[in-house]
């Protein structure tokens, strides 16, 4: 298998903290995985992705993404990676469309495939007839789904979620994850993190459990369980682990 | 540029639709400058032409009390009062009413104020003329003209109408004096007359005031020429509300997030928001303009005078707009929350207008603060506006005002792409 991303013994520290939000990390994802970061709020979940997106520097270890320095190629990174922030990054009086043309337009998608990778999206999230309404008129599944195409409008190579069906209902979460089967269906690389463990159970095939800004753990998810004897399932085996 | 371009459209799509935000663009710098013109304007008719209230005490009831009195009567600035209540008035009911804010000044001529003058008038002729003699000759004694001030009058206003009072009161003396001096002489050579009418109404001095502009040689600049860039620069700078607002949503709404990931510098975001609201300001700008041209003429003030520079006049607006516009960029950077944003974009913009002498003129301030004034880009725009509203100056003349407007926008965006910059490296 192709690693997509390689880390290196990253460590990060943030200003005026004693302790590192992430200490000496290595791991590599495989090209086409979905690769599951969990942990208690605080592990250091966000604080990776972070790094992987260029948003932090570490304060030291190394990452490549693709093949390219994360910190010596970053624009080039840029354009092969696709984020779904936690919070709603949207516009609220702009409508769901005009969000994902100008998100679109930002990556130099050509106006014509634009408009037409908008409304196949559209199409396929269910959200043709709501397009054109101002985001904030839109429920919390349909503001996630949006939230969701913005980032994945530029076909990256590597898409970041960061709990994408946090406060949804069932259905709009079934539709995401869906979707995001089928993403990785096309060959996407996806790093995601959730509090969903049954969620995450189900839908990676490789995943990392980090606590206190370390992996505690790392394999697939079905693998993990049956290291130990009294393990059902994730939930199980996340709390051992992290006793929380 | 494509990425400019949808950057710029979605800015203003986001302005256009957020109703609050445009009323405080457009809305209230209108009100605001229709408001404080006229307050203002109002101050200046009331004093100008309509008058101030007025009132006199003549206790001389003699030549000096009477002519100051006739003076009175016919100044037009003045509204004359010699009684109160339907009862001449008397030095302590004149100032129980000023007191109580009835009239802003009283005049007082004390009884024998004529004799007075006359006596010392006498007494310095004979002197002159070698004529002196002690058993004669009275001793010199003063004439004490009191003027009775309203406390909240202002100093200025005070020391204006209290020069204008001295000077008639002078004159009438002087006149006295000649008239004295020419009974004398009279008296000493009767074979020579002195004739009223040759000396006492010929001018020997004149003054004339002319305004060293080109542009406003004819007529006073009125207060709309003063009040209305005053107002319009103040109202741009107040883009700052709406522009701080704008990014500090785009912060916590999490855009700024994406902004960081995708392969566009977070530089043309901002980019795009200076130039959308540098038209914005353009826009309110132009609108000012016409209400000062339009508006304020059906308001029954005076019409705003452009001069002759169009060009010069969009050079001094824009240079202001860029100013305005990138200071709210580096508030946006420094401000954590949207509410310290506000607060500081508003506070801030309070002082430094108040500092550069949008509120008071800066040649009334007291030297520190005059030298203080000449740190703030209001100071610098409201100087490049007077140059051209008032003074008739062109492009050349406001060189160095709009010099100074173009370094703080590049040194306002350079800190904040600074600042933004810090930021990110936590």
């Amino acid at each position: 298998m192709c690693e997509i991303i390689e880390v290196q013994s990253i460590s990060k520290y943030f200003k005026g903290n004693e302790s590192p939000a992430v200490k000496n990390v290595s791991f590599n994802i495989n090209k086409n995985e979905i690769f599951g970061l969990i942990g208690p709020n605080g592990a250091g979940k966000t604080t990776i992705i972070s790094i992987l997106c260029g948003l932090y520097n570490p304060t030291k270890g190394t990452v490549k993404i693709n093949g390219f320095d994360l910190f010596s190629d970053l624009s080039k990174v840029k354009h092969q990676i696709g984020i779904v922030p936690q919070d709603i990054a949207l516009y609220p009086t702009l409508t769901g469309r005009e969000n994902l043309e100008f998100y679109g337009a930002m990556y130099g998608i050509p106006k014509l495939e634009l408009k037409m990778e908008i409304d196949n999206w559209l199409n396929k999230f269910e959200m043709s007839s709501s397009a054109d309404k101002p985001v904030y008129k839109y429920s919390g599944g349909m503001k996630r789904r949006i939230n969701l195409i913005a980032g994945i409008l530029h076909k990256p190579d590597i898409l970041f979620l960061d709990e994408p069906t946090v406060g949804i209902d069932v259905k709009s979460r079934s539709s995401i994850m869906f979707h995001l089967n089928k993403l990785s269906d096309i060959g996407m690389t996806i790093i995601y993190t959730s509090h969903h463990l049954e969620e995450a159970e189900k839908f990676c095939s490789d995943l990392a459990i980090i606590n206190a800004g370390q992996i505690i753990a790392r394999g697939a998810p079905k693998d993990l369980i049956d290291t130990y004897d009294s393990c059902e399932n994730l939930e199980d085996l996340f709390f051992l682990l992290t006793k929380k | 540029m494509r990425q400019l371009l949808a950057a710029m459209k979605k800015e203003l799509l986001l302005l256009i639709r957020d109703k609050i935000g445009l009323s405080i663009l457009f809305i209230m710098p209108i009100l605001l400058i229709i408001v404080m013109t006229l307050i203002q304007d109002a101050v200046f008719s009331n004093i100008n032409e309509e008058g101030f209230p007025i009132i006199f005490i003549n206790n001389d009831n003699d030549t000096l009390g009477n002519r100051v009195e006739e003076g009175l009567r016919n100044t037009q600035m003045i509204d004359y009062f010699d009684h109160i209540n339907g009862e001449k008035a008397t030095y302590n009911s004149a100032k129980e009413a000023i007191k109580k804010g009835e009239f802003l000044i009283g005049v007082y001529i004390p009884k024998g104020a004529t004799e007075t003058v006359k006596e010392n008038v006498f007494n310095i002729v004979a002197e002159s003329i070698g004529n002196y003699n002690d058993s004669l000759v009275v001793k010199q004694r003063d004439v004490e003209v009191k003027i009775i001030i309203d406390p909240i009058a202002s100093k200025s206003f005070v020391l204006s109408i209290s020069s204008i009072l001295r000077e008639y009161i002078s004159s009438v003396k002087t006149r006295m004096m000649f008239e004295t001096f020419k009974d004398e002489i009279s008296s000493l050579l009767p074979e020579k007359p002195i004739y009223d009418s040759k000396y006492l109404n010929q001018k020997i001095i004149s003054y004339n005031q002319e305004y060293a502009s080109n542009l406003l040689n004819e007529s006073a600049p009125s207060s709309v020429q003063h009040n209305l860039p005053a107002w319009t620069i103040f109202s741009l700078f107040f883009i700052v509300i709406p522009l701080v607002g704008s990014i500090m949503r785009e912060k916590t709404e999490g855009s700024v997030f994406r902004f960081h990931i995708i392969p566009v510098s977070y530089l043309l975001q901002i980019n795009a928001k200076v130039m959308v609201y540098i038209s914005v300001c353009m826009l309110q700008f132009v609108l000012m303009l016409v209400i000062g041209l339009f508006l304020m003429p059906l308001l029954g003030m005076d019409r705003l005078i452009l001069g002759d520079s169009y060009f010069s006049l969009f050079i001094i607006a824009l240079t202001t707009s860029m100013s305005a516009t990138a200071y709210a960029v580096l508030i946006g950077s420094l401000a954590k929350t949207q509410q310290q944003g506000s607060i500081l974009g508003s506070l801030s913009i309070l002082v430094l207008s108040a500092i550069g002498g949008i509120w008071v003129p800066t040649y009334i301030m007291p030297d520190t603060m005059r030298i203080i004034s000449k740190f703030s880009p209001l100071n610098w725009s409201l100087d490049g506006f007077y140059g051209l509203f008032l003074r008739g100056e062109d492009l050349i003349d406001i060189l160095p005002q709009t010099g100074l407007l173009v370094g703080f926008f590049i040194l306002c965006l350079s800190l904040a792409k600074f600042i933004n910059k810090s930021k990110q490296n936590i």
